[in-house]
């Protein structure tokens, strides 16, 4: 049925929407979850409580949250408050400008960080089909089914990868508006690091396309984890590995978080820059971190469905409900994969900076081209 | 085309958002600005000199680099995709062209442009 313009429009606003609360709920959450999960690791308690003493609001807040400790689960969700506290000082500290900035690139680049990691989620499918029908009592969107995705175009892993590639550009461009000399650091040392790992990064999601002869997401996701040969699992399993490291160099997070090594960078290339502005830097970061963990569900863990690298051929339908598709899959290995950047973190040293270039440039690019070539050997046999 | 419209509509909500919320913020942040806080950040001391200054030109390398192999991935796109129609003749073909690309990845590796001082 071919909806009209308004339907399309309307339709895309609902799911631009729910995916962009998804965003601003699992950001701050994943914001918490770090500062709980590292707590742990390192055997000490992470946030219980909020500033603000024993009066007032903070003070019933920080009196309930003692009373949680009592209990075993419950305990771990003390200073869960944080994050929206985390929210409204983003939003209320004072805005400082340099004065030697550009002023405009310097407001441009939060921007051209954010847009990008942000509009990537058009093309993730969340779930390959219809999640539900709206009722048709509805105005102008009754009576229509609701996909599990926001769009459906054939190309959507190019958009993907051109798109996530445009927020260099936020880093280095701020990194040369602040006109500081810390910061300009940072953002030569994040640019390098992010365009030397773009290129493994690209090669090891070829595998999948040359596995699939297809660049649609949708089509890509449940492919991968229905209709492959069974030697398919060797290149999955490697451009997985390859592509969450090189994911882990995109996003500047530990272990190669060169940018933003504050004992030698301060705080990298965001050092100049203070409340909201550094907040959607911030958002990004975290954006991308999800957007990292939904292509490595979808094409290399299985996406939709219950087992990962192409096992899922080998589930029976009669286990019904393990043998279908499911958003709760994907959501589950999505989370699954947060926890691993904030384990990673809680567990591993920061690189040097020699040694991650030449980890990219010398081990990675070499494997990611061995592996691609073991795609085209199995795609050629099946 | 109709699959690109959502696309449009998402990069004008992701670009009105900072602004939207700038502007709420705007109305909520304080605003006491002085020259000190002005400046910019330098670890106690006054800044002497410029920061925009010269800067290794390993980073330059490491673009030019960027850029070869990222047309090398635009040139193996093509053939990821079509893959099984083009069949032996394309994975010969395409392993020649990666032995190439070996074959200079191997000549820039000797002459060090891959190492970091």
């Amino acid at each position: 049925m071919q909806m009209t313009l308004t339907q399309t429009l309307v339709m895309a606003l609902i799911q631009i929407v729910a995916v962009l609360a998804f965003i601003f709920v699992v950001v701050p959450m994943l914001t918490f979850a770090e500062r709980k999960v590292i707590g742990y690791v390192q055997v000490r308690l992470g946030a219980t409580r909020i500033a603000g003493g024993r009066k007032g609001l903070t003070g019933a807040v920080n009196k309930i949250m003692w009373w949680m400790g009592h209990f075993p689960v419950i305990s771990f969700f003390r200073g869960l408050p944080t994050f929206m506290a985390d929210g409204i000082k983003l939003v209320t500290k004072e805005d400082i400008m340099p004065a030697k900035a550009d002023k405009f690139v310097f407001w441009l680049a939060p921007i051209l960080c954010m847009v990008p990691a942000f509009a990537v989620f058009a093309a993730i499918t969340f779930y390959p089909g219809v999640l539900g029908v709206f009722p048709t009592w509805v105005p102008i969107v009754g009576g229509l089914p609701v996909d599990g995705y926001i769009t459906d175009i054939n190309v959507g892993l190019l958009y993907i990868l051109g798109l996530a590639s445009v927020g260099v550009y936020g880093i280095v461009l701020g990194a040369w508006a602040s006109n500081s000399k810390y910061p300009l650091l940072g953002g030569l040392r994040s640019a390098a690091q992010v365009i030397s790992y773009e290129v493994p990064l690209t090669l090891s999601l070829l595998a999948p396309v040359i596995l699939t002869g297809s660049l649609n997401f949708k089509t890509m996701s449940v492919e991968l984890a229905t209709g492959m040969s069974p030697w398919a699992i060797l290149p999955l399993f490697i451009g997985f590995f390859a592509y969450i490291t090189c994911g882990f160099a995109e996003t500047n997070r530990v272990p190669f978080d060169l940018a933003e090594a504050e004992s030698e960078l301060v705080s990298g290339f965001h050092t100049e820059y203070t409340g909201m502005k550094f907040g959607w830097f911030f958002l990004s970061e975290y954006t991308n971190m999800i957007v990292v963990s939904a292509l490595a569900s979808a094409f290399f863990l299985g996406g939709h469905y219950f087992l990962p690298f192409g096992f899922q051929q080998f589930v029976p339908a009669s286990w019904g409900w393990f043998a279908q598709p499911h958003l709760i899959f994907f959501l589950l290995k999505v989370f699954f994969l947060l926890f691993v950047f904030l384990w990673v973190r809680a567990t591993l040293p920061r690189y040097r900076y020699d040694q991650l270039m030449s980890v990219g440039w010398k081990y990675f690019i070499p494997l990611t081209l061995v592996n691609l070539f073991i795609a085209g050997l199995v795609r050629f046999m099946a | 085309m109709r699959g690109y419209v959502p696309i449009l509509l998402l990069l004008l909500i992701a670009g009105a958002l900072p602004l939207a919320v700038w502007t709420l913020s705007r109305l909520l942040r304080p605003r006491f600005p002085s020259a000190a806080k002005a400046s910019p950040y330098e670890c106690g001391i006054t800044p002497t000199s410029e920061a925009r200054e010269k800067f290794s030109v390993r980073y330059y390398l490491v673009a030019v680099l960027f850029l070869v192999f990222d047309v090398e991935t635009v040139f193996l796109t093509p053939w990821a995709l079509q893959s099984k129609e083009l069949g032996l003749f394309g994975l010969v073909e395409i392993g020649l062209f990666l032995f190439l690309l070996l074959f200079g990845y191997g000549y820039i590796w000797s002459k060090g442009a891959l190492t970091w001082e």
